[in-house]
């Protein structure tokens, strides 16, 4: 919404700055978006009539014009434009003046012909296409023939505004018009609001009751309609200082008729249409649904296919409207039309925001219908618009309204106690001032007993409880006038579940490992499914589908972190970030079924990447590439300080993942976390060609597993004792497994297992390796002696030798 | 006898303060002060001297032994420093050449504000609470008093999955969730951060954002409440210094409503690019919970109150750090990530 200042101050005086208005209504809730100050750079522009035009001697496309300027005289001018005759009104740059795109005019001689000026166009001026006329907007913009000579350009435009732009919230329907914000402005201002003087002299040749009849059918979306039936149209361009007013308020004049009803929409927040009486068929209207098919070409030349759920307005034969939305092109206002049936009427706010969305088509008139008008209203309206365009001796106003109003819309009472009311807002305003603001606000307040009797007028629809009343009193007292308290009561413990402490002290042991956090959308594409090599029937790829996705790359909630992962992995490397650590703690979604009947299960996945060199590249570190063992070292080390323990290590697959070089982590048949390394194909299909590991670790069992405060064990009091063992076996047995008969053999005085050393080679026979753990042994009561350790080392020997056919490497 | 000692003694000096190395001045402590050195020889002489000169003579010895004593000391103290600024001479690196560096991870940046903002409430007593990110339109719009054609629902474009299910918009799910889990009437006092989602995507709008809201309900609970809570939680995040602008607004779960804003981090209020030249900068919206709200979720309005803020964790993340681009946030560009 935009008002100019003039236009406010023709309802209500004030001396503030339009700065200091803006800011006062933007603090009282009318949010004032930017304050704009219209001719803004145009100087020493004035109006000059061309009483003298001929071809320039010297150049075929240029004409040399006699300007009558008024006070700086008549002046010669060289222009190329060809719209310009003799008597033209037009716009005239002296020398020494400045347009807004920063051209100072000089005197010039242009082959020949001393030029004293320019004369502008539109454009030069920066005036809005939108607000102009089409014919204007080419060539030297031609003023009415009527206007003054010599007056500044700012002064015959109506430049000489300020136009406020508001950012209206959608409760606030009533300031959707011009008197609605005026009333504001009165309200903070200590103004008095002045509404127009709506007698009429009603001397058409007959009454609108007889001339007109209404029907409507839809009562539920119609709750009134109005007419009144003005004769003796004379439609023309409308009186300049009415079409500057809605100039200034973004829109376009187009003739008397419509701009009135424009003017009354924007200063009484009434959207209006006006008919051409005679083509409406039979004088008869009906609102009533679209039928079935029914076809509409509005306003905007467009055919529209309507839907039986959308409100229309019909003559006997056709549409002639869609209600509140836009009206038909066959019954439009134009040159030839004599007579005029003037519509203002109450439509269905929700019914409204549905037709004009499906249709595509949001108007000024839509939008206010959507936030609902003010139905006792209506009246006004009508006479305000035909008193306007009878005052202009545009038209006959027929005597009646021809007014169908079947749901009639009663004012609403709230009852509100001033000592709730200021304990709900934590102020102390005497009961007086909230009697005054209210009133100011044009509430009609009863001081009762039980409290104030507050009667809300019809305009403020959004107005319905006592925490309304309570909003109205707080922003007119100033919220920066309620003094800050905190919140009384117990001392109350704050804190954050479990879940949430774990992830935190994960991100924290990941970053010591030298993994950085990312964050990536919820959204994922089928391709991402192939490109990670999920198989076809794998529950993976059953993904909740977004039925309006922000792109086409979007179309699915993800089920795995890994894609967007190893995309941010492609899209590191391309910025040359060679050596990737990063993880993801997010959430993937899994829909109960497909298509979509229920919430989708949410689960929270911690997944990473680690790719390039192990250290950064400097003078003195090794250049080694991260590898598997790296990653599976992270993954441990991350799960030790998370406190979960006793976990198996098993080879096995998981999704993206090499298949013979895979961890998963086990513990009681659940899978923990699984670490990898990224499958050659999906490598391939990410178009990555080095190597990149994957860890994936479920929260869910995290959460079961972890033990986030980990009990203190005692220092041991007496020395351990380590020794070493190596022994060769098959190169198919796993590690794992050798270890885990290390400690299924050492009895309690083994404390530790440290694998060392991992040998091929001569003198190892082909087929085998040898294995070499530093053995850890503890009492926490004694010194061991040798032959207790030499026992425990020949039971572990005997044990490895018995079940994988170990040898002692000598 | 006397002569031979004071010549001794010169020569003993002469010999001790030249010695060049440690193992020089052991050799002469031998020569000198050994049990074959010549002092000890001349102690030993003093056998054949006459009992009046023994004395004396013997003085004189011992007198010359501590003077060498010292200057042994001395001179031994000497040759060690030297030794020692010799290897520490020779010791010396080129310490300008880089460290070795240990790479430590970074966490994100909305991670790290959010988690100032969570220890902020946490301290003034606040629980968080987590909800789905896929809701129900119940718990997303109409438990919030927005119905279905609500004007309002614009001002949210939602991703939808079905009809009735879609992408919360906001984490005030989390609120309704909240009240309807709880005992009727009972106090409240949460913040809820998490995901959400809007129909938006340019360059000063992400389809996902990140939303931290808070709820807080009891008997008595007043806008006054709101503004002090606000207020306490700004200066944390912002500032000592910062200041706090609420402006009337309009969201439909609240009533009144509030648009918070603080003074401008950047300039401080002077009206700057960053602010648009107003000196303020928009970051929360905030009111006391709507009676419909309230009501709908077995809460009584006559017999408690409560207030409602929400912020996007973005937003207080660019002004804290001084990030322009929004974008930066999901583009895991590691150059951006390894600032924090």
């Amino acid at each position: 919404m935009r008002a100019s200042i003039k236009w406010l101050k023709d309802y209500v005086e004030f001396s503030q700055t339009p700065e200091e208005l803006a800011d006062m209504l933007t603090m009282a809730g009318v949010a004032v978006d930017s304050v704009e100050y219209l001719g803004q750079g145009i100087e020493k522009v004035v109006t000059g009539r061309i009483v003298e035009i001929s071809s320039h001697p010297n150049a075929d496309r240029l004409h040399v014009c006699k300007v009558d300027a008024g006070d700086a005289g008549v002046i010669t001018v060289v222009t190329g434009a060809d719209n310009v005759e003799r008597n033209n009104v037009v716009p005239v740059a002296l020398v020494g003046s400045k347009l807004p795109n920063g051209l100072e005019i000089q005197p010039t001689d242009l082959r020949g012909v001393a030029s004293q000026g320019m004369l502008c166009s539109t454009e030069e001026l920066n005036l809005d296409n939108k607000i102009v006329p089409p014919e204007a907007r080419e060539g030297i913009y031609i003023l009415p023939d009527d206007t003054a000579v010599g007056i500044d350009i700012r002064m015959a435009l109506g430049l000489d505004d300020v136009v406020l732009e508001f950012e209206l919230t959608p409760n606030r329907a009533d300031c959707f018009s011009v008197i609605g914000l005026a009333r504001e402005v009165a309200v903070l201002t200590g103004g008095t609001l002045k509404k127009p003087m709506l007698s009429l002299r009603e001397d058409g040749d007959g009454s609108a009751s007889s001339l007109a009849q209404v029907v409507i059918e839809e009562p539920s979306l119609c709750p009134r309609f109005a007419a009144r039936i003005l004769k003796e149209v004379k439609v023309g361009p409308s009186p300049v200082w009415l079409q500057q007013r809605i100039q200034a308020a973004g829109m376009r004049p187009i003739n008397n008729v419509v701009d009135v009803t424009n003017f009354v929409m924007l200063e009484m927040g009434q959207p209006m249409h006006a008919y051409d009486y005679n083509l409406l068929s039979r004088h008869r209207i009906i609102v009533r649904r679209a039928n079935l098919g029914e076809r509409l070409t509005s306003l905007d030349g467009v055919k529209r296919d309507l839907t039986t759920d959308m409100l229309v307005i019909a003559d006997e034969v056709q549409a002639v409207g869609v209600a509140g939305v836009m009206g038909g092109l066959a019954t439009e206002v134009t040159a030839q039309t004599q007579n005029v049936f003037l519509e203002a009427a109450s439509f269905n706010g929700a019914s409204i925001r549905r037709t004009s969305r499906a249709l595509g088509l949001r108007s000024e008139a839509s939008g206010r219908f959507e936030r609902g008008v003010d139905t006792v209203n209506i009246i006004r309206a009508l006479d305000r618009a035909a008193k306007l365009l009878a005052d202009m001796g545009a038209c006959k106003v027929c005597p009646g309204i021809i007014d169908n109003y079947p749901i009639v819309q009663l004012p609403k009472q709230v009852v509100v106690s001033p000592e709730k009311l200021n304990r709900y807002l934590g102020v102390d305003i005497p009961q007086v001032r909230m009697v005054e603001i209210l009133r100011n606000l044009e509430f009609e307040v009863d001081i009762k007993s039980e409290g104030l009797q507050v009667t809300v007028p019809t305009w403020r629809g959004d107005v319905t409880t006592g925490a309304d009343i309570s909003e109205e009193i707080a922003r007119i007292h100033g919220y920066d006038n309620i003094l800050a308290t905190t919140p009384l009561g117990k001392v109350v413990r704050g804190e954050e579940s479990y879940v949430q402490t774990l992830a935190d002290k994960a991100k924290n042991i990941l970053s010591g490992l030298g993994f950085s956090e990312i964050m990536t959308f919820s959204f994922t594409h089928p391709s991402v499914f192939y490109k990670l090599n999920i198989p076809e029937n794998d529950q993976l790829r059953i993904a909740v589908p977004v039925m309006n996705p922000i792109t086409d790359d979007f179309p699915l909630l993800r089920t795995t972190l890994l894609g967007g992962l190893l995309q941010t992995v492609v899209n590191n490397l391309a910025r040359k970030n060679d050596d990737l650590a990063i993880y993801e703690l997010g959430t993937i979604y899994r829909p109960a079924s497909l298509p979509v009947e229920s919430l989708p299960t949410e689960t929270m996945m911690l997944s990473g990447a680690l790719s390039g060199k192990r250290y950064p590249q400097v003078w003195n570190q090794s250049r080694d590439m991260t590898d598997f063992y790296d990653a599976k070292g992270m993954v441990e080390v991350l799960l030790e300080k998370l406190g979960v323990t006793g976990y198996q290590v098993v080879a096995g697959e998981y999704l993206a993942m090499h298949p013979g070089k895979t961890a998963l982590f086990m513990k009681d048949d659940k899978l923990i976390a699984a670490v990898g390394e990224a499958h050659p194909k999906v490598l391939d299909a990410f178009g990555l060609n080095r190597a990149v590991c994957l860890f994936e670790i479920a929260v869910a069992e995290l959460e079961k597993q972890a033990a986030l405060i980990g009990r203190y064990q005692p220092l041991p009091r007496f020395p351990a004792v380590s020794r070493d063992l190596a022994v060769v076996l098959p190169v198919t047995v796993p590690a794992g497994e050798a270890t885990q008969a290390i400690a299924a053999s050492g009895g309690e005085l083994l404390s530790n297992i440290r694998l060392f050393d991992v040998y091929t080679g001569e003198p190892v026979p082909a087929g085998f390796r040898s294995l070499a753990f530093a053995l850890t042994f503890q009492a926490t009561d004694r010194t061991l002696t040798d032959e207790e350790i030499d026992g425990c080392h020949q039971t572990i020997l005997n044990y490895l030798e018995k079940t994988l056919s170990a040898k002692l490497r000598m | 006898m006397e002569q031979e000692l004071n010549q001794l003694r010169l020569e003993a000096v002469a010999e001790l303060s030249q010695a060049a190395s440690l193992e020089a001045l052991n050799d002469l402590r031998v020569k000198f002060l050994g049990k074959k050195g010549s002092l000890t020889s001349a102690l030993r002489g003093l056998g054949g001297l006459s009992p009046e000169e023994r004395p004396r003579i013997g003085q004189i010895v011992n007198e010359i032994r501590a003077d060498l004593e010292s200057l042994l000391e001395a001179r031994q103290d000497e040759l060690k420093q030297a030794a020692l600024s010799q290897r520490l001479a020779l010791e010396k690196i080129d310490v300008t050449l880089p460290g070795r560096r240990a790479g430590i991870g970074h966490i994100h940046p909305l991670t790290l504000t959010l988690n100032r903002i969570k220890s902020v409430f946490m301290r003034m007593g606040f629980t968080v609470a987590e909800g789905p990110e896929v809701e129900t339109d119940y718990y997303n719009f109409e438990a919030l008093n927005l119905p279905p054609d609500h004007p309002a629902r614009d001002m949210q474009d939602s991703f939808y999955i079905t009809g009735d299910i879609l992408l919360r918009t906001h984490t005030s799910p989390v609120q309704v969730r909240t009240m309807q889990a709880a005992k009727p009437n009972s106090p409240i006092r949460i913040i809820a951060p998490g995901k959400v989602y809007r129909r938006d995507y340019d360059a000063t709008h992400s389809p996902v954002f990140t939303q931290v809201e808070g709820l807080v309900i009891d008997k008595g609970i007043s806008f006054a409440d709101l503004k002090g809570t606000l207020e306490l939680f700004a200066q944390e995040i912002f500032g000592n210094n910062v200041k706090l602008r609420f402006r009337p607004s309009f969201f439909p779960f609240t009533e009144p409503s509030a648009e918070v804003d603080i003074s401008c981090v950047m300039c401080g209020g002077k009206g700057c690019r960053t602010c648009s030249g107003t000196g303020w900068l928009e970051i929360l919206g905030s009111g006391m919970v709507h009676p419909r709200v309230l009501e709908m979720s077995n809460y009584d309005p006559e017999v408690v109150s409560g207030f409602a803020f929400g912020m996007g964790v973005e937003r207080v993340a660019m002004l804290v750090y001084g990030i322009d681009d929004l974008r930066l946030f999901y583009d895991n560009d590691l150059r951006f990530l390894a600032q924090f």
